[in-house]
């Protein structure tokens, strides 16, 4: 049962089951992993923030790191104009940061290792992205299926061509994150039950393994937060800036 | 003397913190995020083609033929996707 690399990512109900017609809406351990990260941000944001010292304390000094390299990225990536968004994408990459990292814990469950949840973030990230564009471009966003300088013979193919490529971006989105963090948490889990089945005599190999393996995983885990967050500067960077 | 000290060392600090961001912005990434990142731009162009191609099939009826021309769209559209992530990364 627990030997099975797979068996960390079962989800399962928590509590009474919940159904509003057809749909599940039960409270599972996916969820309650959700609202543990949500809560922690709220708490080390609220703590972080409240006395506003000129020599700040640990978590202030998280919570300033944190909101500077946020912003940084913003400007770098999608320039002013992307500020008002700026409580968004910060949203975003504080979420699926807290989620990696909680998944990083022994026992924890990792719910970005879903796609499900992936690519909602994705799919909410890719309207929201497309709405944005068409409310500062009006139909002229379209202008971004079709590039210049091509002859007209061409031009059909190009713009089906460019019409898939967009509509691949959620996708190569959310299969990132969640393939990231899943063959990782596999990949630990597969060198765990070695370590078990060699015993004491030949389990020290996939040992340190395991230790050098959970290192990159909090490494990885914070990438992929950064990934996830500045292609999403570079989407909103496209919709607000049209060039091509 | 302490201060010529203390000037001289923030001129050394200046210069490592300039050299440094130099530095991040040519490596912001590992090199196995890269190369996932390349992969991912590839293979979802061409799943997403060849979605795309399969529902316009059962639209239309036309069995094999629109799913064979999407996937080739989707491939050119992964190729596509591949290279402008490229390009971004040489900025």
């Amino acid at each position: 049962m627990a030997t099975n690399p797979m068996y960390q990512f079962n989800v399962y109900r928590i509590g009474p089951e919940i159904k509003l017609g057809e749909i599940d809406l039960s409270f599972t351990n996916a969820s309650l992993f959700m609202v543990i990260s949500s809560v922690a941000i709220m708490v080390v944001f609220s703590l972080g923030s409240k006395k506003n010292s000129l020599i700040p304390n640990k978590i202030q000094l998280i919570a300033e790191l944190s909101y500077t390299f946020v912003s940084k990225m913003i400007s770098d990536t999608a320039g002013s104009k992307a500020k008002p968004y700026f409580s968004f994408i910060f949203s975003l990459f504080m979420f699926v940061l807290f989620c990696n990292m909680f998944g990083m814990i022994p026992y924890s469950f990792t719910v970005t290792s879903h796609i499900i949840v992936t690519f909602v973030l994705a799919a909410f990230i890719f309207i929201g992205v497309t709405i944005i564009g068409f409310i500062k471009h009006g139909l002229g966003y379209l202008k971004l299926f079709v590039p210049s300088g091509v002859p007209i013979v061409l031009l059909p193919l190009i713009v089906v061509i460019e019409i898939i490529s967009y509509l691949s971006r959620p996708i190569s989105l959310s299969v990132r994150l969640f393939a990231n963090m899943m063959a990782g948490h596999t990949m630990m889990k597969v060198f765990g039950g070695f370590v078990v089945s060699l015993g004491v005599v030949g389990g020290w190999l996939p040992l340190s393994f395991s230790v050098a393996l959970t290192g990159l995983e909090i490494l990885v885990a914070f990438l992929q937060a950064y990934v996830f967050a500045i292609l999403t500067c570079i989407y909103l960077n496209d919709a607000l800036n049209l060039h091509h | 003397m302490a201060n010529h000290d203390f000037k001289t060392r923030l001129k050394i600090a200046k210069n490592k913190i300039k050299s440094g961001q130099t530095k991040e912005k040519t490596q912001q990434q590992s090199s196995i995020g890269t190369a996932f990142k390349l992969s991912t731009e590839l293979v979802s162009a061409v799943a997403v083609g060849t979605i795309i191609g399969f529902i316009l099939d059962n639209w239309f009826g036309t069995k094999p033929w629109l799913i064979l021309i999407f996937f080739f769209v989707g491939i050119v559209a992964g190729i596509l996707n591949v290279i402008r992530s490229a390009k971004r990364m040489q900025k």
